[in-house]
């Protein structure tokens, strides 16, 4: 009961000043004139794709709004002749004027600049826009920027191109997944058309799942996340993809040395529903069996999508993800794992001004496993259904309100082995399935206050219910770890007995109330200041104990042993356009206070544990750093500069004074955590057919463990750690430089078939950058050794592109 | 199965990446006792015969490449049951301790091992752990990666009556940790690879299969990763230091490493022939 006091008092708190903020908007509203809705969908003219993120400015009035997912926008204002600018980067302007005088539907088709027989060139404002708005951290990249950037083996790659930018990194190449601010892997939302995605590699990390002609839109959210997102603490990675050409049949694809794709997207009814799918498949194993080798190794990910435009006001999309990796030793192992997705989504235009979207999902991943060597069959997994109603409400040009709920069911598999083989001992057993359900809802406002300042602030409540299973184990004073005091170490309990439940019953409820704020204050046409705070839950949480997360790592959801994950980040940053958006710098300070952040006790085995509760020990994290990022937009020489300065920490207290906790209770850097991140790309275009891109990438090495000594035990030679000094040391630096050239032949331009030569070299002067530091005994000097392994030396490529 | 799992992970690295030695500064700490006592009884033998050596180490700077002995240290072990001492000497000053008479541990009795070492007194205890015979022991055809491992399949019968942990040694620093969690009570079988070049075929090999302690198959199983034999690469958990069970006495903060633990034990031997051939 006192809990729940102790809550309500924290509630009162966040609530007040979103009060005060409702009453103030709503006094706005009184003394309204006769206003004129102007609304509509922006497309591109050569697909009939619609574009997001497209500015609708209207420079009277001194304000604009941009399309949303779904191409749709709407403004809302004062009666009268107006200007219209609607601008896009890469895309020609459209300039003109409009009399509003009764409720308006327009709908825009913008021409790629690059496609436009003559050049029009209008002063654009979308730089001078992106200073307005009070969104901060975010990164985006378009997919012809993902395209372009030199990659390894040149597989252009969403995942691969957004760590050039500040705040992002990856745990190393060949490591699944990025953190995103000291975060963890398994703190981004990563949501492909609104479903969530729970692995985003393929090959151990080598390529993402991505596949990059399907992409139309990414945007990482770091930190001001608005309420709309939730469930995961550090980042949003939004992706759309795109719905298909409703004009005519189109072939895109690529070939490249490990993998290639093609893709096919035309109309079904003209201009009213369309189709595409996409498929790219590696193809390196297919070459193995000529060297004799009975081994493979390849992934797949197949991208399909129809939708249909009933009407103005109606618009139904089903799309479907299907990925999978699969490896196969011999016949004595093989291994496959991937992702599912289907969706369909529904959106509805209840009037000019009211704009929703409807969305079920299905979501699952699936690891399998096959050991002949040890007679068995493994599988594990985790399965959701994902339903969500968003409403986005245009009320006038000074006030947009987003609102809806949000339904997630999920089953968690943490394994089940099976026999294989008649002759194997293994017995058939499954591991306790785990079930929940997440439920949010959220209101959100964007806010102009003046001219000067607008506020972005919302509210997310989240409930998070832990739904019975078969089995839950019970332990002496309800203390799964326990710490044995003689040998000073931290052990498993063994479960007193269980309580099994029914599958509606609720073990364990949690609710969080999610303020976000954030605002941004121009300090003149080309400057602003900008400040967010926001509260975010998890109550899913990846148990990993790697550097960086494997395929096999399974998801478990919070419950009466693990609490969930709670952040609060605040960040503030000075954004400017210089030469009228030629040049742009944006920094930002960031901090971080993570609570419930869980660390395992030494040696607890995370693989098939059916009683993960008994090797998890508390704890929190924190993180905080610098940003800056330095664009040329303009001119045949554009790029950036990204420079990161940040700290990374976890704190493993122990729970009574005698208890060590982890790094005897001091704070210690997280695996990710990396002082200096720099990189800088650039792109150069020599002429119409040449076009040439590089990155320059330095890092901090990450941190590692250093032995401090050795001894023998049963003939083998350990390496001794200590444990008061985790992550205390670091691998060398990282760095590389690469480049590429884009050979666009010039027959292209009156041909249908348009092809491009992208050339490249990744790590152009071979820097043995290390992955790892291993310490071992060689078998034949008997001396002991640090070994360093790398993973990319030179790697040329080439990759042939072609539309048609 | 550790080794098994790690598999996946390492042809990627075949095929992509390049290892090599790096000299670097490693940190260094103040020499700790090892105290390494894993006795086995070889139950299965007549007579019964057990390997009861108390190697005594101490822990040495990573690359330094003698790790030194401990040569006058008090050794004794004390049956809890009885009473009754069984004194340990290092007669040849190697830093492995006999027992001055021949000692053969008892089902069910608590042994205490005693260690006093520069006026410290080091304490730590077991039971003998059971284990089963192991049924036979063939080579196999299979083959993982390379195509030129040497498969050994196993066979054995385990105890339905209780969870088992296993200890196998497979010569040449080639031990795997197993437990009975999926196939309990079963006849199982699972396969063990030598890798290349840790094996030169024609070749006779002792297969042992020890019953532990599950605690000691905790630290046995890290203490394999640890070492460099399970695989190693950036894929590995974090590593700690190795606690085992006995404990300083007179000094708490100065622990020290290695374990006690007492082990039945039966060994299989087969000859290996090249199969390629």
């Amino acid at each position: 009961m006192l809990l729940l006091q102790d809550k309500i008092g924290k509630m009162k708190i966040y609530l007040n000043p979103f009060f005060l903020l409702f009453i103030l908007l709503f006094s706005l509203n009184i003394y309204s004139q006769e206003k004129i809705t102007l609304s509509g969908t922006v497309y591109d003219k050569n697909s009939n794709e619609t574009l997001i993120g497209v500015t609708i400015y209207l420079p009277e009035v001194g304000s604009g709004t941009m399309t949303n997912e779904y191409g749709f926008y709407s403004i809302t204002v004062p009666k009268g002749n107006y200007k219209v600018q609607v601008s896009y980067l890469g895309y020609s302007t459209i300039l003109q004027t409009l009399d509003l005088s009764s409720k308006t539907t327009k709908d825009y088709k913008l021409v790629e600049e690059s496609e436009s027989l003559e050049e029009v060139i209008i002063e654009t404002n979308v730089e001078k826009l992106n200073v307005r708005t009070p969104q901060m951290s975010v990164n985006s990249l378009s997919a012809s920027t993902i395209k372009q950037i030199p990659v390894v083996l040149g597989e252009a790659d969403v995942l691969k191109s957004l760590i050039l930018l500040p705040g992002v990194t990856s745990a190393g190449e060949g490591a699944s997944g990025f953190n995103v601010r000291g975060g963890a892997a398994d703190q981004n939302l990563i949501l492909l058309d609104e479903s969530i995605v729970f692995n985003s590699s393929h090959l151990f990390g080598f390529f993402s799942i991505f596949n990059p002609d399907v992409i139309k839109d990414v945007k990482l959210f770091k930190g001001g996340i608005p309420a709309r997102y939730g469930g995961r603490l550090s980042s949003v990675l939004d992706i759309y993809q795109k719905e298909g050409n409703s004009k005519e049949f189109k072939l895109t694809g690529g070939i490249g040395l490990v993998s290639s794709r093609l893709l096919a997207e035309g109309p079904i009814e003209k201009e009213k529903s369309s189709f595409l799918i996409g498929g790219r498949a590696s193809y390196a194993h297919l070459f193995l069996p000529l060297f004799d080798i009975d081994n493979t190794a390849y992934f797949f990910d197949l991208n399909s999508k129809i939708n249909y435009r009933f009407n103005k006001n109606n618009n139904l999309f089903l799309s479907t993800y299907f990925g999978k990796d699969l490896i196969r030793i011999d016949d004595s192992f093989s291994n496959n794992y991937g992702n599912t997705v289907i969706n369909l989504r529904w959106n509805h235009l209840f009037s000019d001004k009211l704009f929703s979207n409807l969305t079920v999902i299905y979501s699952d991943y699936f690891y399998g496993l096959n050991v002949d060597a040890a007679g068995f069959e493994w599988n594990s997994g985790i399965g959701n259904f994902n339903l969500k109603y968003d409403f986005k409400h245009y009320l006038n040009n000074k006030f947009k309100l987003g609102y809806g709920i949000n339904n997630i069911h999920s089953s968690f598999n943490p394994g089940k082995i099976k026999p294989n083989t008649t002759d194997s001992g293994i017995i058939e057993r499954q591991l306790t399935k785990k079930y929940a359900n997440e439920f949010a809802a959220y209101i959100e406002a964007e806010h102009k206050i003046s001219n000067k300042l607008t506020l972005q602030y919302g509210l997310r409540f989240s409930n998070f219910l832990r739904l019975g299973q078969n089995e839950l184990n019970v332990y002496q004073n309800n203390q799964p770890v326990i710490y044995n005091e003689q040998f000073k170490k931290y052990e498993s309990a063994v479960a007193t007995s269980t309580d099994s439940f029914q599958r509606s019953d609720v073990i364990k409820s949690f609710n969080n109330l999610e303020p976000r704020f954030s605002f941004s204050y121009l300090l003149n046409e080309n400057s602003s200041l900008k400040a967010s705070y926001n509260r975010m839950a998890q109550y899913l949480h990846l148990l990993s104990n790697t550097s960086s997360p494997t395929p096999l790592d399974v998801w478990t959801p919070s419950g009466k042993y693990i609490k969930p994950q709670l952040l609060d980040q605040y960040a503030a940053g000075y954004f400017t356009s210089i030469k009228d958006g030629d040049y742009s710098l944006e920094t930002e300070i960031f901090y971080k206070d993570i609570q419930n952040r869980i660390d395992y006790i030494n040696g607890g085995n995370l693989i098939a544990n059916n009683e993960i509760e008994t090797i998890i020990l508390n704890g929190k994290a924190r993180a905080y750093g610098l940003e800056v990022l330095f664009k040329k937009n303009s001119g045949n020489f554009t790029g950036w500069l990204s420079y990161t300065l940040s700290r990374s920490e976890q704190l493993t207290p122990g729970r009574t004074p005698i208890e060590p906790g982890i790094n005897n209770g001091d704070w210690y850097s997280t695996a990710y955590d990396k002082t200096h991140d720099v990189s800088i790309n650039t792109t150069y275009e020599l002429n119409e057919k040449w076009k040439f891109n590089s990155n320059l990438i330095f890092q901090t090495g990450q941190p590692t463990n250093y032995p401090v000594g050795q001894y023998e035990v049963q003939g083998l030679n350990v390496p001794l750690y200590d444990d008061n000094r985790r992550n205390a040391d670091r691998l060398p630096a990282y760095h590389r430089l690469d480049i590429s050239a884009t050979f666009t032949p010039s027959r292209n331009k009156n041909r249908k078939w348009k092809g491009e030569w992208v050339f490249g070299i990744y790590n152009i002067y071979g820097r043995d950058n290390a992955a790892s530091l291993a310490f071992s005994q060689n078998q034949d000097t008997f001396k002991n050794e640090a070994i360093q392994t790398s993973i990319f030396g030179i790697v040329p490529s080439v990759t042939y592109n072609f539309k048609f | 199965m550790k080794k098994i799992l790690i598999l996946p992970i390492l042809i990627l690295f075949i095929l992509a990446s390049c290892e090599k030695v790096v000299d670097i500064d490693l940190p260094s700490t103040a020499p700790k006792l090892i105290i390494d006592a894993s006795f086995e009884v070889m139950f299965n033998k007549n007579p019964i015969i057990a390997n009861t050596t108390v190697k005594l180490r101490l822990s040495a700077d990573y690359f330094e490449e003698n790790i030194p002995v401990v040569t006058n240290a008090s050794v004794f072990i004390t049956n809890l049951a009885n009473g009754n001492v069984i004194d340990f000497s290092d007669t040849d000053l190697d830093g492995d301790y006999e027992p001055t008479t021949s000692f053969i541990p008892e089902d069910n009795s608590v042994y205490e091992l005693t260690v006093i070492y520069e006026n410290e007194t080091y304490v730590g205890r077991a039971t003998k752990i059971k284990s089963t015979t192991l049924t036979n022991v063939t080579q196999g055809e299979s083959t993982l990666f390379s195509g030129n491992e040497t498969e050994l399949e196993l066979n054995f019968i385990d105890d339905g009556n209780q969870d088992n942990y296993y200890l196998f040694d497979f010569t040449k620093n080639n031990f795997f940790t197993l437990e009975d969690r999926f196939f309990n009570g079963s006849n199982y079988n699972f396969s063990f690879f030598y890798l290349e070049d840790e094996i030169e075929l024609p070749s006779n090999v002792t297969v042992k299969m020890s019953g532990i302690s599950k605690e000691y198959f905790t630290y046995f199983r890290i203490l394999v990763r640890q070492s460099g034999q399970g695989g190693g690469g950036p894929f590995q958990p974090v590593p700690t230091s190795l606690l085992g069970n006995i404990v300083n006495t007179t000094n708490d903060a100065n622990f020290p490493l290695g374990y006690f633990h007492i082990s039945e034990t039966d060994t299989f031997s087969l000859d290996l022939v090249d199969k390629t051939k």
